[in-house]
């Protein structure tokens, strides 16, 4: 998995939590998690964020950051269009669609709009500002990483850190976890995301699908919430 | 249309100085003068809280207009840092309403060192209260000596409060360095105004 200087420093800067595409304002289904007693111990909370790799971050969102960088090298702005479909397709939750278009679109507007490359980035920036396309964050973050020059791997693995850590400070500013057990929680799960981010980067895109009902429960539910910090 | 062809007025302020009150004054005297006005509060918690805005807005604000956007707890980083929720809304308030021609947006958050991202406000107005404390201007703070109007509000309560009027007077111009401020009491409108007069000499002159 090389990588030049460069292209690490554009994954620093695309996991960095001060990229201002408003990750700090979704939770996807955490905050409900917590609002009904789900989230009390430091285990609960491993246990939520692992499913959330195991069964969203994998077999979802790496399969479109994955899907839609190699359509990106290929060219295929068709192909970058079908990712996003069936992203949107698969992400039930509304609050969960409507995060990830918000980043989406945010990150189109800051980076791909501009971004360098072969016709794709701009043309796929076109067609999310023109509202032809959803512009889902995860394929956003393919084509453009494509772009940039990073490894494809290496995307994948930038895209499931930041998404691991906007999950944990969500949890953390939620009140219930201390900074110590934030830190524990990111360092035991850190082999799990680089393990599914292995095993779905060549996972084609017909065969994307999430599986995680009890979170997409918890961010159903959320849209009917009477106490709101959070977006999703 | 989006966020870059309307007038964005923001109002901060700590906790309780008066922000949904001086917004509620605003709005429907902005409304009065021809303007059409769209509202966004970054420290709103609940749907229904947004309701109740849409409620006292009911009269003079589409419904679609007045937005509540939930900041993950962090409402200073959606005003300053990461404004990106912010402008959005502001961007599906324009694609509703081509003739928007303001959108004030509202946050509480970091006290006295909360300040506006230049992107989302092209006008900053501060609230400070009288009842905060007779030394609130003296601790100065980005917002109380960056903003582009200070609003010290609550000045009925001074006598009840120990607060020296012309003591945060003296202060407040003294920290502001020529920069306007207002006194005001949002209760019985006094002072309002002048708010207005400062809001639209600059944004709509």
């Amino acid at each position: 998995m090389p990588t030049d200087s460069s292209a690490f420093l554009t994954a620093l800067r695309l996991a960095d939590s001060s990229l201002p595409v408003g990750s700090y304002t979704a939770s996807y289904g955490i905050e409900q998690y917590a609002n009904e007693g789900l989230l009390e111990e430091v285990s609960d909370l491993r246990a939520v964020v692992e499913a959330y790799l195991e069964r969203v971050v994998g077999p979802c969102e790496t399969v479109a950051v994955a899907n839609a960088h190699a359509a990106s090298a290929d060219g295929d702005l068709d192909g970058v269009l079908a990712v996003d479909e069936r992203l949107h397709a698969v992400t039930l939750p509304r609050e969960f669609r409507e995060s990830s278009t918000r980043a989406g679109g945010q990150f189109c507007d800051l980076l791909l709009a501009a971004a360098d490359g072969e016709a794709v980035a701009p043309a796929y920036a076109t067609a999310v500002e023109a509202g032809t396309t959803p512009g889902h964050y995860a394929v956003c973050f393919g084509v453009y990483t494509q772009a940039a020059g990073l490894e494809c791997e290496v995307a994948c693995l930038t895209q499931g850190y930041a998404f691991l850590v906007s999950l944990l400070g969500a949890a953390q500013r939620l009140g219930r976890f201390g900074h110590t057990d934030v830190q524990s929680v990111l360092e035991s799960t850190l082999p799990v995301l680089e393990e599914v981010c292995a095993r779905h980067v060549e996972t084609p895109l017909g065969e994307m699908g999430a599986f995680a009902p009890f979170a997409e429960a918890m961010g159903m539910r959320h849209e009917r919430a009477t106490r709101r910090l959070f977006m999703s | 249309m989006g966020y870059r062809d309307v007038a964005k007025i923001g109002i901060g302020g700590p906790v309780g100085s008066g922000k949904t009150a001086l917004v509620k004054h605003l709005v429907p005297d902005l409304v009065d003068l021809g303007y059409e006005v769209g509202v966004i509060a970054n420290d709103i918690m609940t749907q229904e809280d947004a309701d109740v805005l849409r409620r006292a807005f009911a009269e003079t604000v589409p419904e679609d207009l007045v937005r509540g956007v939930e900041t993950g707890a962090c409402p200073h980083t959606g005003i300053r840092e990461d404004p990106s929720m912010n402008l959005a809304a502001i961007d599906e308030f324009t694609e509703w309403n081509p003739d928007l021609d303001v959108v004030i947006v509202e946050s509480g958050g970091d006290n006295l060192a909360a300040t506006f991202n230049p992107e989302l406000a092209d006008y900053f107005v501060f609230v400070i209260s009288v009842a905060e404390g007779e030394d609130i201007p003296r601790k100065r703070g980005p917002g109380v000596t960056q903003a582009d109007l200070l609003v010290v509000n609550k000045t009925d309560l001074a006598p009840y409060v120990d607060a020296d009027l012309e003591v945060i007077d003296r202060d407040t111009r003294e920290v502001r360095g020529g920069d306007p401020y207002v006194f005001t009491d949002c209760k019985s409108g006094q002072g309002i105004p002048t708010v207005r007069e400062h809001i639209e000499r600059v944004l709509f002159a």
